[in-house]
């Protein structure tokens, strides 16, 4: 039973992702720049053309930096390597370090955001405190002082976005909870002798999923360039990883010798981010009616 | 009566909670980090005298008492200004903290002024032209400059800068000049501190060299201006009171100010003042890539060191700045939209 549920929940996302493929040009448009992006996540490694210099080896006969031309596409970092390789590689990484923080947060806000608002008294006055503090931690200064604790790698980044993003879903879960957990179906349940943290996962957690997966999906650009940040200041993976964030710190150096070492993987960043921007931003205009209105100017 | 006090005090109450929480947060994350503190406050002692000197740093430092006593008074300590001494830098941190704080907010204050105000009045101007080719390329626009790494955009326009003009010199200011010009400083804040002494080459030379970081970090709320002015101008102009106005045959231009974005404002300053909030970190990574002085600088130059106090001194005085900043915004928004006082 629970199962059809949930899959009536997710059948709304699809409903609405649908209708803004059908209406909505930038949405569109975010879709095959996403699409896209994701494909080269995926064929990152296969593609690459000198795959052993995208993974940080050095070739064998030193070249040095060398700009854009038809041999190297994007043309070689300051040991010689193949920038258009470092980018397919680090395709992959860039992209699941968000796919992960947006999961891991998104999980970890529905279910404090619904059991706040189901469970009322001093859980939900708590726990609304407790999300009001993280709110206000923004992810780099954590990542900063995670650097300090701990040395550079993935799990500064994971850790740090995990640790500042979840609060904003428990938020909007907590908002939504609220005026579902006045509804009559869960007053039936509780009546039937349901117990509490039943009605919890049956009831109010998939009732409240939607809004909230439309906001994850509109963060996800903005995860991406904290994450691409974090890297950035060598806070997070360490300095010979294909992450993007990473290749702009490695260019950082000689930005004005060889400018393209860092402003071409910056390149991808942007249009990840604003990839995924569409087709949040769209999505979540087209879930709230009040922005859905189209109309002209009409005096 | 314009505000209720009652509600800016519990407004202010319910943040002063928050920054103890975020204290409280701060402290532990450290307490419990592996590495002693007191080890690398003492130098990183070895030899026989070693333990001494840890057992007298530790009680230097306070870490001799029972942990709930330490942060309590921890937090008493911040309150009244005293966050301990850096060990990076040898100094108080609040007083470096205050410093950099001053350099980052006249860059943010600059951004802001600049990009809130041709986003908004873009903004206008896209919901006037709904529909129109001019409408989507600014919102083609705004949706590309909100979504543009502050780090790679800064990096871009350094690279342009010394492309077209040869200038690379970003520091805050030009200490020469400051020196033969007789320059003080009174508030930190260098722009108004020229302007208050009358000493316009510090002024100029202030202003040129902010404005290359100043537009980078301007790109956000430049964006975000530009898309939240139209989708609020879109749904004030679709109220009653707009037909009426126009029914009456009021001007049109005075229908769209008076009426049109005086109904905008509340939800605008809401949206700024989010934004600007959050845009001291913006500014940060900026001010790091322009190498110019201030927080982001401060954080860039401890990465990786174990300078406890002035880390514990950043997160507090960063996140503060957040809930202090949106505390305000909420009373402004109440002063100037009375549905909010309840």
């Amino acid at each position: 039973m629970s199962d059809r549920r949930g899959l009536r929940r997710l059948r709304d996302i699809r409903g609405l992702i649908e209708r803004s493929w059908r209406r909505r040009r930038t949405f569109k448009a975010g879709v095959i720049i996403s699409a896209t992006l994701i494909l080269i996540a995926i064929l990152g490694p296969f593609i690459a053309p000198y795959p052993s210099e995208g993974w940080g080896i050095p070739p064998e006969t030193p070249r040095g930096a060398r700009p854009p031309s038809w041999e190297h596409l994007f043309g070689t970092d300051a040991s010689g390597r193949d920038l258009l390789s470092r980018i397919l590689i680090g395709a992959s990484v860039a992209l699941l370090q968000v796919v992960i923080v947006i999961a891991v947060s998104l999980g970890i806000g529905l279910f404090i955001g619904a059991l706040s608002a189901y469970y009322r008294g001093w859980i939900e006055r708590i726990l609304n405190y407790f999300i009001e503090v993280f709110m206000a931690f923004p992810a780099i200064i954590v990542a900063l002082a995670l650097r300090s604790m701990i040395g550079r790698g993935l799990m500064i980044v994971l850790l740090s976005l995990i640790i500042t993003w979840w609060s904003w879903y428990a938020r909007i879960a907590y908002i939504y909870a609220r005026s579902i957990r006045e509804m009559d179906y869960v007053l039936l349940a509780e009546l039937s002798g349901l117990p509490r943290w039943r009605i919890l996962f049956r009831h109010i957690i998939p009732n409240t999923m939607t809004p909230v997966i439309v906001q994850a999906i509109t963060d996800t650009g903005g995860v991406l360039l904290e994450a691409a940040s974090i890297n950035f200041l060598g806070l997070g993976l360490p300095a010979d990883y294909p992450d993007w964030g990473v290749l702009v710190q490695n260019g950082f150096n000689y930005i004005y010798s060889y400018p393209w070492i860092s402003l071409i993987p910056g390149a991808f960043i942007l249009l990840a981010a604003l990839g995924f921007s569409m087709i949040g931003d769209t999505l979540r205009e087209e879930l709230d009616p009040r922005l859905r209105r189209r109309w002209k100017l009409w005096f | 009566m314009p505000l209720s006090l009652n509600y800016v005090f519990k407004r202010t109450g319910s943040a002063i909670l928050v920054i103890i929480g975020v204290i409280v947060f701060s402290y532990l994350l450290l307490y419990l980090a592996p590495g002693d503190p007191a080890y690398i406050w003492a130098g990183r002692p070895r030899g026989p005298q070693a333990s001494i000197a840890i057992e007298n740093a530790r009680r230097e430092l306070g870490l001799d008492k029972p942990l709930p006593v330490q942060i309590a008074l921890f937090t008493y300590r911040v309150f009244t200004g005293d966050m301990g001494v850096s060990i990076e830098y040898k100094k108080p941190v609040s007083e470096i903290i205050w410093r950099g704080l001053t350099a980052s907010l006249e860059l943010l204050i600059v951004a802001y002024i600049i990009g809130a105000s041709i986003g908004i009045l873009l903004g206008i101007l896209s919901a006037l032209k709904r529909g129109s080719k001019l409408d989507s390329t600014l919102q083609l626009a705004a949706i590309t400059l909100t979504n543009a790494p502050s780090f790679w955009l800064a990096i871009g326009f350094i690279v342009a800068i010394q492309v077209l003009t040869g200038f690379t010199q970003y520091a805050r200011i030009d200490q020469r000049l400051a020196i033969e010009t007789g320059f003080h400083p009174i508030t930190g804040f260098y722009l108004l501190d020229s302007l208050i002494e009358g000493n316009i080459p510090v002024f100029i030379d202030v202003l040129v060299k902010i404005l290359p970081p100043a537009l980078v970090v301007a790109t956000y709320p430049l964006g975000l201006g530009i898309r939240m002015t139209r989708a609020l101008m879109s749904d004030v102009l679709q109220e009653e009171y707009i037909r009426a106005a126009i029914a009456w045959g009021v001007r049109r231009r005075y229908v769209i100010w008076r009426y049109g974005f005086r109904g905008t404002t509340p939800g605008l300053v809401q949206v700024i003042g989010l934004a600007f909030a959050y845009s001291l970190i913006d500014a940060m990574i900026v001010e790091i890539v322009f190498g110019r002085e201030g927080l982001g600088t401060l954080a860039y130059h401890i990465i990786g060191k174990s300078d406890f106090p002035l880390i514990i001194g950043l997160m507090i005085t960063v996140t503060s700045f957040y809930i202090v900043v949106n505390t305000l915004t909420d009373i402004i928004q109440a002063l100037i939209d009375p549905r909010v006082r309840i």
